[in-house]
């Protein structure tokens, strides 16, 4: 791989694809016709100003701070202070909660929220790659977990789409109480798969296989 | 420097991309239970399946290692760090430094990996830390972070010598063996004239052509060798113009330079730098590690003030009789030119070095320009003082070679007091 193309996928290509990926969440979550009332304006505020808040800060990332501004003109310190605050809120967290609470103010649409689900995670993988900077070929080692991952995502919304046995709260509650436990018996024998796997995965991280070399040959920006 | 192996604790928390998949799994989790919606625990599945199969043992400590290529540098000169670290695992090491006040990194700051190498570079001379790096463990998925930091150990940064090949010398030299010839005759190498042949001359000495000419047997003389005793007096109590161009930095660096010729010449040298509060002096002395003694001495008047003695109370090793006094300074302060005539009244031989190159702002109220009239003219009357004392004041910019403004005097002998 070309360094033109190395340079062109993380200062464009990987923060591009976060910042559509966020737009995308914000208007599948608002995407729903007749609900209009109560907090939705708000949620639907919030997220549209967490998701620029990101993109902003994904954007801007790349220009460095200097250390001591206090010479500098007023416009320009200014610019820093504003640079300096973008990189400050969890721009991210909100937007997936604003999201998800938009997502919650709908009609039980099953399929939809499992779509969410899928657009809001590699909504947060690009955001990490893009703050990394590292390719997407880092995510190669952790497609099992996220394929197990988008399994339970299907189940969950099957489960939401299964009717009640029983009219009242408890069979929802179970149904819920059972998608919760599909997942924490999911997560307590991921762990104990991946070790089973430990003499090939230590060969699998494009990250981390440029540190290995001594002499070093140039150091890292 | 030797390497410096050390256990250091890690503080190992969530990365932020943890942190934004944990946002995503609880709130999918926490609305799942409150609305009775299973959906949404699907949802939060992936982003919870990835945090739990990105557990791992964490190392509570990892032992480093941090070697400095040198514990002393010149301004300008880069000084190496190798970093190493054991322990790690299979955890992705990033190192970051953050360079002291004064020390600039080269090429980047940030390194990966077990095993790095860092550059600095002092700006300005100076007794200054290091600074301070960081360490970061990430694991595979950069899920967790430990981290540790540790101090650096302290950088003694030199003024940069100036380029000076020429020396002046006294017309007066001590009776000691050295590498100046003196005006009386000796066992020199450089030719000083010829006489007439007296018994116990040696043969190989008479001048063949000299003799044939005159009819009687002339012998060769020449210039016995003699070394100087050369006090450095660097004047540390203003520090006007832009900072790496100062009136302080063109004196340490033409005193580095002036020690480094003379001590290449064989005499003995010292240093008093002149400060607020006192003075701190080193006795003359001879060899290659004087100069790092001259310069240590004077990187003291970094600190600004010191309890050094009195200028006029100087030990006699400080100034021994007969030396000769090179002095680098703005000449702004009047007790230092006071003390620079009383020198001159006792004996001592001065040569003065002006390293003034800022002047008070030009603007364009009558009574700014008056002031800086009358300023100009006081430093005219002060210089025209000293020269009228017998003290020669040549003026150095620190850009050009210190030869330039020496060639006058470097060509004949220095005249010491007429006393």
């Amino acid at each position: 791989m070309s360094r033109v193309w190395r340079v062109w996928r993380s200062a464009v290509v990987t923060p591009a694809a976060a910042i559509v990926l966020g737009a995308a969440a914000a208007a599948w979550a608002a995407a729903a016709p007749g609900v209009n009332e109560g907090m939705f304006g708000f949620a639907l505020s919030l997220v549209i100003a967490c998701v620029a808040g990101s993109a902003l800060r994904i954007a801007l990332a790349a220009i460095p701070l200097p250390e001591d501004s206090f010479l500098l003109p007023a416009p320009i310190r200014a610019w820093l202070g504003f640079l300096r605050v973008i990189r400050v809120p969890p721009w991210e967290e909100g937007a997936v909660i604003a999201a998800l609470w938009l997502e919650v103010l709908h009609p039980a649409r099953p399929w939809h929220t499992a779509v969410l689900g899928a657009v809001l995670t590699a909504y947060l993988l690009a955001v990490h790659l893009a703050d990394s900077g590292a390719p997407a070929g880092t995510l190669r080692p952790q497609a099992p977990v996220l394929a197990a991952g988008v399994g339970l995502l299907a189940l969950g919304a099957g489960a939401g789409m299964l009717p009640a046995v029983t009219p009242g709260g408890g069979a929802a509650a179970l149904r819920v109480v059972a998608a919760v436990a599909v997942i924490v018996a999911g997560g307590l024998v991921l762990p104990h798969v991946r070790t089973a796997g430990e003499p090939g995965r230590r060969r699998a991280d494009p990250a981390a296989s440029p540190a290995e070399s001594w002499p070093p040959s140039g150091q890292a920006s | 420097m030797p390497p410096a192996e050390a256990s250091i604790p890690l503080r190992w928390r969530l990365s932020r991309h943890a942190r934004r998949l944990l946002t995503l799994g609880v709130a999918g989790i926490l609305i799942a239970t409150l609305s009775r919606r299973p959906e949404f625990a699907g949802a939060a599945a992936p982003a919870l399946l990835l945090l739990a199969a990105g557990r791992g043992t964490r190392p509570p400590s990892v032992g480093v290692s941090v070697r400095s290529s040198a514990a002393r540098a010149f301004e300008g000169e880069a000084v190496r760090l190798d970093l190493s670290v054991t322990g790690a695992g299979d955890y992705w090491v990033r190192w970051t430094l953050y360079p002291g006040k004064g020390l600039d990194p080269v090429g980047s700051s940030a390194a990966d990996g077990p095993r790095s190498r860092l550059l600095v570079m002092p700006e300005r001379w100076g007794r200054r830390p290091m600074g301070t790096l960081e360490l970061v463990l990430r694991d595979r998925w950069r899920l967790t972070e430990g981290h540790a930091r540790m101090n650096l150990p302290r950088l003694d940064c030199y003024p940069h010598p100036a380029d000076m090949n020429t020396r002046v010398v006294l017309s007066r030299l001590p009776n000691r063996l050295g590498e100046h010839a003196a005006r009386t005759w000796g066992e020199g190498a450089e030719f000083s004239g010829v006489r007439e042949y007296a018994p116990g001359d040696r043969q190989r000495s008479i001048n063949w052509a000299a003799s044939t000419r005159r009819g009687r047997l002339q012998v060769n003389m020449f210039a016995a060798e003699r070394s100087q005793d050369v006090v450095l007096l660097a004047d540390a109590t203003a520090d006007v113009g832009e900072p790496g161009s100062s009136a302080l930095d063109l004196a340490l660096r033409g005193a580095a330079a002036a020690a480094r010729a003379y001590l290449d010449a064989r005499d003995r040298v010292g240093v008093i730098t002149f400060q607020w509060g006192g003075t701190s002096w080193l006795a003359p002395g001879l060899g290659k590690r004087q100069f790092y003694k001259i310069i240590d001495s004077m990187l003291s008047s970094d600190a600004g003030w010191s309890d050094g003695t009195s200028f006029r109370r100087l030990p006699r090793a400080a100034l021994p009789p007969g030396a000769l006094v090179v002095v680098f300074s703005p000449l702004l302060e009047q007790r230092f030119v006071e003390a620079l005539r009383d020198m001159r009244e006792r004996g001592f031989t001065i040569f003065v070095v002006d390293v003034l190159t800022a002047e008070p702002p030009v603007r364009p109220r009558i009574t700014d320009r008056l002031a800086r009239r009358i300023w100009t003219m006081e430093q005219d009357a002060i210089r025209f003082s000293l020269r009228e004392l017998g003290i020669p004041v040549v003026p150095w910019d620190g850009e050009q070679s210190l030869d330039l403004p020496l060639a006058a005097h470097s060509r004949r002998p220095l005249t010491g007091s007429r006393r």
